[in-house]
């Protein structure tokens, strides 16, 4: 209605896109209507102040149109328009909660257009916007000013890392969670943290330590999303980045083909100028060296803190108004630090008794953290009656199935962490249901039982051990873990450098014509490939300025040891080259060559060079691994890791069957599992046939045939019956000769 | 046998409840006589709508906010003459039946109006105002003419002018010394008449090619319009009439300066509530001061200006002689003083 009365005179004047245009071409010459519309703007701008809520925009244009239109051209001005953004701040600050909607949208969409053109700084704008979005009622303007927030952080960040803007903002959210945690206006560090952290903008400790601080505020929501950050944050940001990477690949060639046959036209060839440049863009993307990305539970500084007083604060605490689900969801994540730090947090094992029976609702997410909680630095006496409490509630003849073999299947997952919680009468007990007569009680019996074949095999009685089991016990090379007893630790891959070196020297042995086993002048080959590692690398790290130094850092007198004096190891390597006559030769040589990794490490630093072939090497025994069939040592130790990468979930700990009702879409899924896609009921050939039509195929000659006319058939048809004798021979025997020769033109080329 | 059945039957009619149903009309009963009838006319002797109808002073805030808020201008234009011949039609000492306290805030938006005749129509009705209340509102006031001076449209500005000098004939003193009054209104003229100076210095003389400006007929008004207001500005008035007064009283004198002020808010200058207050947005309340600040960011725009309108021969060369005389004369007396506060 307003728009009406401008009258076609007035239109010149009054059309601001188009003054704006004018003055984005030369704003020099129209400086002058620029102060009259900036004037014009002024006097709006004080009666706006001095009624905030009650002015209305009347008139033919309204304040609105009148600050989009000096955001727009303030560049052009900055000497004029110097005051502008403050106007804007004050206004938009003071009475944003009065403002009308649309107005207030402007403003905030020109202070984003004014940081875009970088008259204000993005501190400066954040520093407007955050505490809006903090205190306004409306929810519009709330998700308005996340967004522009969000965008303006990744703007800022997306060329390089803006580390002092990062640091205040992040400075800022930590603030709002410490400075009051009852309050729910944490959620918004929560929310900007998580999304910011998903989008790899902030990835360092200190975004981290905002989300403990949300998960050890009082306030439920905050609460939740802190815990669901750390449980679940890692993988939603791998999902993005892999998301990011399939996005979209365009077919260069297709486009280049295109352009061939299509109309060329200049937008045609500007469209293949930019899928160019993409491609060009994600390649360099792909080349560029991966980035390092911690999870956020490794970045956690003191997580046994942070565990201890989660557990005190929320789960222990009888105050605390957390409802079973959030319960649940802070329970998994003070057990998978537990897990995956091996922390110490006794009191949390006796939490968990009253809550292991099978009536207790969603029992199997108790007893997922349970063993997710369990390390091998737990004491058995902590572990034990739990252990037992689970076998006396689950496991019995008279419970349910589904019941035993969540209760078997979660024995099995705490034992595999911690073997020593398990007495022998009670393994024995339990491995007598592996002749139950349901399938996930028998699963999950005899899991426990292969695992104890490996781990434990003194517990289990004498016929269960199995053939191996027994006959390591026999020869004492099986022996019972400690407590607290760990691996030595070695340098994985080892052995296989040290094979490897050994065959190289064969190799120059038998290209100098020398006896392959001779071991006299061992040391000037050694020495030199050392020389050749070495001076390799302090060719490398030439530019580098710090090369140097840590080649001093051992003064040990290891470091000659590479004169092999003393380095017995050599020969025997070869002689494990050659192959073992007998199992017994082979065993003693596997004896060795353990030896021989320890010293391989001690007795000499492995240059660049050597480091480089390991890792190659361990990838292909990696490879190798991938494909063969897996020891069972190396699906232990696997099971036991898991837990490190992702926690343990109810799922695994049900197993097989199903501890709760299947939900409406799991049955659909079920019951379409198998059956393919099929959107439309057709027939199997007319898919079929769509299929290929999409993918731009022809049809068969039988297709062909089926759909010819009828009339043209029909003339054949009728000759067929007048032929002759000799005519039909002569076709049947035609027939013949093209089926021999394979259709009418024939199989030549074969 | 079968009599005694009909019997109990009939008996027990009586007493038999009547069936209610929802959304029937309740039976009627049986004793309901029939008031109703028909007649060929009612004559009423007596007719007062009174306990609806509104009163007129109801009806006359009704119009008021019809006026400022009706989305056609029609209805609005309507509606502000109803409410000028109210208060014109008023007698003499009758209060107004809204005070003006009331009536200005919701009016003075209308002087941005698109519609010329509700604008001519309420600057109408302002004329009706009584000038002593005007004084205190001025500042508002002078909010929606300045927006109206610079507006985009040519008519607006016009009648913007016409506001202005009503503004003067009413409250001269109060236009000029208000917050804001002086300085930002002497701008507002700057850039309506063209003769406005970018504050980015730049070297390059631009050819005025101001969409409006010095278009047409406006621009003699606008010439006479500021000299009305740099004459309320720079030139002193010459009566006193408090010394008058109070000769006749001799032991006191300035009792009036004593007394409490008639005005509202009369240490407004000492600005004590408000924000701070710049430069444009200061109150000029003496004489000197507006001569200093003209001088100093205003004058030689003007000079030239009116230099060039001088030129300019007819209507706007006249008016550009009264502005310039009455620059001279207000300008006279004012020496230089070093501006360093």
């Amino acid at each position: 209605m307003v728009k009406k009365r401008v009258g076609a005179l007035e239109k010149v004047d009054a059309d601001l896109p188009n003054l704006q245009y004018k003055i984005r071409r030369d704003p020099k010459s129209y400086t002058e209507d620029f102060l009259n519309q900036y004037g014009q703007y002024q006097s709006q701008r004080d009666i706006f102040m001095v009624s905030p809520s009650t002015a209305t925009s009347t008139g033919i244009i309204s304040f609105r149109d009148l600050i989009d239109f000096v955001a727009h051209v303030s560049d052009c001005f900055p000497e004029d328009t110097a005051e502008f953004p403050e106007d804007l701040k004050t206004i938009i600050t003071r009475h944003h909660a009065e403002l009308e909607s649309e107005l207030r949208e402007k403003i905030v969409g020109s202070l984003c257009l004014l940081r875009k053109k970088e008259i204000i700084d993005s501190s400066s704008l954040l520093d407007t916007l955050f505490p809006i979005l903090v205190s306004t009622p409306s929810k519009t303007l709330r998700t308005l000013l996340f967004q522009k927030i969000l965008s303006d952080l990744r703007a800022s960040n997306s060329k390089h890392t803006n580390h002092r803007m990062n640091r205040t903002m992040q400075n800022a959210l930590f603030n709002l969670l410490t400075s009051d945690r009852t309050s729910q206006k944490g959620i918004w560090a929560v929310k900007i943290t998580r999304e910011l952290w998903k989008r790899q903008i902030w990835t360092d400790a200190k975004a981290v330590e905002i989300m403990k601080e949300a998960s050890l505020a009082d306030n439920e929501k905050v609460i939740g999303g802190g815990v669901r950050f750390f449980l679940g944050g890692d993988k939603e940001r791998e999902e993005t980045l892999e998301d990011d990477s399939s996005d979209e690949e365009i077919d260069i060639g297709k486009l280049k083909h295109q352009g061939l046959i299509n109309k060329k036209s200049r937008k045609k060839k500007k469209s293949l100028d930019d899928a160019v440049k993409k491609v060009r863009k994600n390649e360099k993307k792909k080349n560029q060296p991966h980035q390092l990305n911690f999870s956020a539970l490794h970045l956690l500084h003191d997580p046994q803190g942070f565990a201890e007083t989660l557990f005190q604060k929320h789960l222990q605490n009888g105050k605390s108004k957390l409802n079973l689900e959030q319960k649940l969801l802070v329970l998994q994540l003070v057990s998978r630090l537990v897990g995956l730090h091996k922390l110490t947090v006794i009191s949390l094992y006796s939490y968990f008794i009253k809550y292991l029976t099978p009536r207790q609702p969603s029992v199997t997410s108790f007893l997922a953290s349970l063993a997710q909680a369990t390390h091998n630095l737990v004491p058995p006496d902590a572990l034990e009656p739990l252990v037992q409490k689970i076998a006396n509630e689950f496991v019995s003849e008279a419970s349910a199935s589904e019941v035993a073999s969540a209760g078997l299947n979660a024995i099995r997952e705490i034992c595999v962490r911690q073997p020593l919680a398990m007495s022998d009468t009670l393994l024995q007990d339990l491995v007598m249901y592996r002749k139950s007569k349901d399938k996930g009680t028998v699963m999950a019996a005899k899991g426990l039982l292969s695992l104890y074949r490996e781990v434990g095999a003194d517990l289990l009685k004498k016929r269960d051990r199995g053939k191996t089991a027994s006959m390591g016990l026999k020869s004492g090379s099986i022996k019972e873990r400690r407590f607290g007893e760990e691996d030595a630790g070695g340098i994985e891959g080892l052995e296989l450098l040290e094979e490897w070196k050994a065959e190289e020297r064969k190799r120059k042995r038998a290209e100098r014509g020398l006896p392959s086993d001779a071991g006299s002048d061992e040391e000037g080959d050694d020495e030199e490939d050392e020389e050749a590692g070495w001076a390799k690398w302090d060719a490398e790290s030439d530019a580098s300025s710090d090369s140097g130094g840590w080649i001093n850092v051992e003064s040990d007198d290891d470091i000659n040891i590479s004169d092999s004096d003393d380095e017995k190891p050599a020969p025997k390597k070869v002689k494990f080259e050659i192959p073992a006559e007998d199992g017994d030769e082979k065993e003693n040589a596997n004896k060795n060559l353990e030896q021989k990794i320890s010293n391989l490490a001690t007795t000499k630093i492995l240059t660049p060079a050597d480091l480089a072939k390991l890792q190659e090497l361990r990838l292909q025994a990696d490879l190798n691994k991938a494909m063969g069939p897996k020891s069972k040592s190396a699906r232990q130790k696997e099971l036991a890791a898991r837990h490190t990468d992702d926690g343990l979930t109810a799922e695994q700990i049900e197993g097989l069957s199903k501890f709760r009702k299947s939900t409406k879409e799991e049955m659909v899924a079920l019951a379409r599992e198998g059956k393919g896609d099929r959107s439309e009921h057709k027939s199997t050939q007319s898919l079929r046939r769509a299929k290929k039509d999409a993918e731009g195929k022809s049809t068969t000659n039988k297709e062909k045939a089926r759909k010819k006319n009828f009339l043209m058939t029909l003339g054949k048809a009728k000759y067929k019956q007048k032929r002759s004798l000799t005519q039909t021979k002569r076709v049947l025997q035609g027939h013949i000769e093209r089926s021999k020769r394979g259709g009418k033109r024939g199989n030549v080329g074969m | 046998m079968g009599s005694s059945v009909r019997k109990k039957r009939e008996k027990k009619k009586d007493f038999q409840k009547p069936k209610l149903k929802v959304g029937k009309t309740k039976a009627k009963a049986d004793n309901f006589t029939d008031t109703s009838f028909k007649s060929k006319a009612i004559v009423v002797n007596q007719q007062s709508l009174s306990t609806t109808a509104p009163s007129s002073s109801s009806q006359f805030s009704h119009y008021l906010s019809l006026a400022s808020s009706s989305k056609s201008d029609s209805q609005r234009r309507d509606a502000l003459s109803y409410l000028t011949t109210q208060i014109a039609s008023k007698p003499v000492n009758d209060p107004m039946p809204l005070p003006t306290a009331i009536l200005l805030p919701k009016l003075l938006p209308l002087i941005l109006d698109g519609s010329s005749s509700v604008r001519s129509q309420v600057l109408r009705l302002f004329r009706l105002l009584s000038p002593s209340d005007i004084g205190d509102r001025v500042e508002q006031a002078l909010l929606y003419t300045r927006a109206g001076m610079t507006h985009l449209a040519a008519e607006i500005r016009v009648d913007a002018l016409a506001v202005l000098e009503w503004l003067l004939e009413v409250a001269k003193d109060d236009v000029v010394t208000c917050p804001g009054g002086w300085v930002k209104t002497l701008k507002t003229f700057m850039s309506m008449m063209g003769w406005a100076v970018s504050s980015s210095s730049s070297k390059w003389t631009s050819a005025s090619k101001v969409s409006f400006g010095k278009a047409g007929k406006a621009f003699p008004r606008q010439l006479l319009v500021l000299a009305q207001f740099l004459k309320a500005g720079l030139i002193e008035t010459d009566t006193e009439p408090t010394i008058g007064k109070d000769s006749g009283l001799f032991p006191l004198c300035d009792v009036a300066r004593h007394m409490i002020p008639q005005r509202s808010n009369a240490f407004a200058h000492l600005n004590l509530f408000g924000s701070s207050r710049d430069e444009e947005g200061e109150m000029y309340i003496d004489r000197e001061d507006r001569q200093r600040v003209f001088q100093r960011r205003f004058q030689s725009a003007v000079a030239i200006g009116v230099a060039n309108a001088k030129k300019e021969a007819g209507e706007a060369g006249r008016s550009a002689s009264v502005l310039s005389k009455v620059l001279l004369e207000g300008m006279a007396d004012y020496e230089s003083v070093d501006d360093t506060q």
